[in-house]
């Protein structure tokens, strides 16, 4: 199993459209029917190489769903899915050695030691060889700070430690890819922080993340790639800051006399309304020189303008609160 | 797209999955450390102590060529003698102990990591869900082995120490070399073991379609329950080859002098065919099963 190469999974008439950038992970109608409740539908998730994607989505949008079919957990009821370039489930067992996970919480035995765990996943890590075992979870505790922990039983672990464990797990071998679900619950802050140190260096090293969250601030923190899930579909995806830049685009101009400004800008045509401290001027069919020009022109004093970016939180609000949601128990 | 994709250091490349042997080594280590097993394992070491000096102190030596093959009434034999006390008390403990352990190991095996989330740590490794099943196989085949060994040499130990190398009878009444009665201690035992595993596949069976250990026990402890019920109903006589306890009674034929050979072969065959049954359904709905 080489590098890269083969993983580019854009369809000719695709690779017209966008740039062909190679993906580590791709899933084409994404359908999972759990008796008749659609947990996931028409799911298509495209996890560039490299990137940290950060997977958003409120409790129950399928965002758990989608990573277990992605590492072939799950059978899918319908749609592709492609992991490092093989085909999942089928050969999951190719792509499967690269590919780090913590799903659904971490899982262990509770009367075996953190170490002891560890070890026992690592038996079934094909790319450890069995005298590297005990120094690559070693590492793997040292890296996620439970090294003094290491001997006593997971069953007296705090949640944290057991987040922290889990994470342990998913790093016990350079990856290819690193799949995270919910990594921070439960962390105290230096916990998050330290999950999203171990994000940042995984990033550096080229490794693809996946990580999914509820946690906004998480999100726009350590990731370069978002996409949205909402009742079991995907409702935005992209880099981050196209995203953030996709909504509405507006100029935020601070000015002491705010109703001379939208009067100037209704003569020009141009939408805009009142906010504390000056206007907020709509850029749909305009450019922020424009607003700022015919602002001057009317004699309208411009203290500062800037454009307005949609926080990933106001982002987010937009694309889940939509009347859909109300579909899913 | 800005970040231009590149492989990480890419790792030590080739083997696609762990090797076997690694995997079973760590099956057994997570067995035999699992507190549970220890003690259940050391219940039935102690069980044929207690039978062997409950039957000193009632000091009832049975008539040898008595007994029609229960586990009870075999045991009846067993005071004064130190070839029937190990073989007595597997016999008896094969009614509904054994089989207790057994489905105990086979509902931990996948039920039990199912619940603690664990199975999805080996299958993220990968472990092929054929490997993981035949890893689960010999690990309850192993713990078996190991339950019905324990108690069977627990009960030569103590049948020893009670009644010395002296009496080795047979119930046909012939009397044994020490060697010659171990043999036959040891056939009892694999017989039982097979017995045990055929128990165990059928729990590991259950074990894969359900994510409650409690499930595994209680269907498979009813099962042997229904079974010998079923068992005793003439009416049903048609039906009883097809019970896999239905020979179980008849492990007291290893103490007799010749060996008749028919009844144990029989129930050899019968547990070779549940096991191949149930493993077969255990596949194939694990292969399947969401993990």
């Amino acid at each position: 199993m080489s590098t890269s190469t083969q993983v580019t999974g854009v369809d000719v008439a695709e690779a017209a459209s966008t740039p062909p950038v190679p993906l580590a992970a791709r899933t084409r109608g994404l359908r999972k029917l759990y008796g008749r409740t659609v947990a996931v539908d028409h799911v298509d998730l495209d996890v560039p190489e490299g990137a940290v994607l950060g997977m958003l989505g409120p409790n129950g949008s399928g965002k758990t769903t989608t990573i277990r079919m992605l590492l072939g957990l799950v059978r899918p009821t319908a749609g592709q899915v492609s992991l490092l370039g093989h085909p999942v489930p089928e050969q999951a067992g190719h792509a499967l050695p690269d590919v780090g996970a913590l799903v659904e919480g971490p899982g262990f035995h509770p009367f075996l030691s953190g170490r002891e765990n560890l070890l026992r996943m690592a038996a079934a890590e094909p790319r450890l060889a069995t005298s590297d075992i005990a120094g690559a979870v070693a590492d793997a505790l040292e890296r996620v700070g439970l090294a003094d922990a290491a001997n006593r039983r997971y069953r007296g672990y705090s949640l944290g430690m057991k987040q922290r464990l889990g994470l342990a797990g998913a790093l016990l071998v350079p990856r290819r890819m690193v799949v995270l679900d919910e990594p921070t619950n439960g962390l105290d802050p230096a916990g998050t922080r330290e999950v999203r140190a171990i994000i940042a260096e995984l990033h550096a090293a080229g490794v693809t993340v996946l990580v999914s969250s509820h946690l906004l601030a998480e999100v726009e923190a350590t990731c370069t790639h978002v996409a949205v899930l909402q009742a079991g579909s995907v409702v935005a995806q992209g880099e981050l800051a196209e995203l953030l830049e996709s909504g509405s685009p507006a100029l935020l101009v601070s000015t002491p006399d705010g109703t001379a400004a939208m009067e100037a800008l209704r003569s020009k045509r141009i939408p805009s309304r009142l906010t504390p401290g000056g206007v907020r001027v709509d850029l749909t069919a305009t450019t922020p020189p424009e607003v700022v020009a015919a602002l001057v022109h009317a004699g309208v004093d411009v203290h500062e303008a800037r454009r307005d970016r949609t926080g990933l939180e106001d982002l987010f609000a937009r694309l889940t609160q939509e009347p859909q949601g109300e579909v899913r128990s | 797209m800005t970040e231009v994709a590149t492989a990480p250091a890419v790792p030590v490349a080739g083997r696609a999955h762990a090797s076997l042997a690694r995997l079973v080594r760590a099956e057994l280590r997570w067995i035999f450390r699992r507190p549970r097993t220890l003690v259940v394992l050391g219940l039935l070491a102690v069980i044929p102590v207690i039978v062997g000096i409950a039957l000193t102190l009632v000091d009832s030596p049975g008539p040898p060529g008595g007994g029609d093959g229960g586990g009870e009434s075999l045991l009846a034999t067993a005071g004064g003698n130190a070839l029937v006390l190990p073989i007595g008390t597997l016999a008896m403990a094969l009614g509904l102990l054994l089989p207790l352990s057994a489905a105990m190991a086979g509902a931990d095996a996948l039920a039990g990591e199912s619940a603690h989330g664990t199975l999805r740590g080996w299958l993220l490794g990968p472990v092929s869900r054929g490997r993981l099943l035949l890893v689960k196989s010999i690990g309850v085949a192993v713990f078996t082995v190991t339950a019905t060994v324990v108690m069977a040499l627990t009960g030569v130990l103590t049948g020893l120490v009670i009644n010395g190398t002296g009496s080795l009878f047979t119930l046909s009444g012939t009397t044994l070399s020490f060697p010659a009665a171990l043999l036959k201690v040891a056939i009892a035992a694999g017989w039982v073991a097979l017995q045990l595993w055929a128990v165990g596949a059928v729990a590991l069976a259950i074990s894969a379609w359900t994510e409650h250990p409690m499930v595994v026990l209680a269907s498979v402890l009813g099962g042997v329950i229904v079974f010998s019920v079923l068992g005793l109903l003439d009416a049903l006589d048609w039906l009883h080859p097809f019970l896999l306890n239905h020979s179980w009674t008849d492990l007291g034929d290893v103490l007799r002098d010749p060996m008749p050979g028919g009844a144990l072969a029989e129930g050899a065959l019968r547990a070779g065919c549940y096991i191949a049954i149930a493993l077969s359904l255990a596949y194939a709905r694990l292969s399947t099963k969401d993990g």
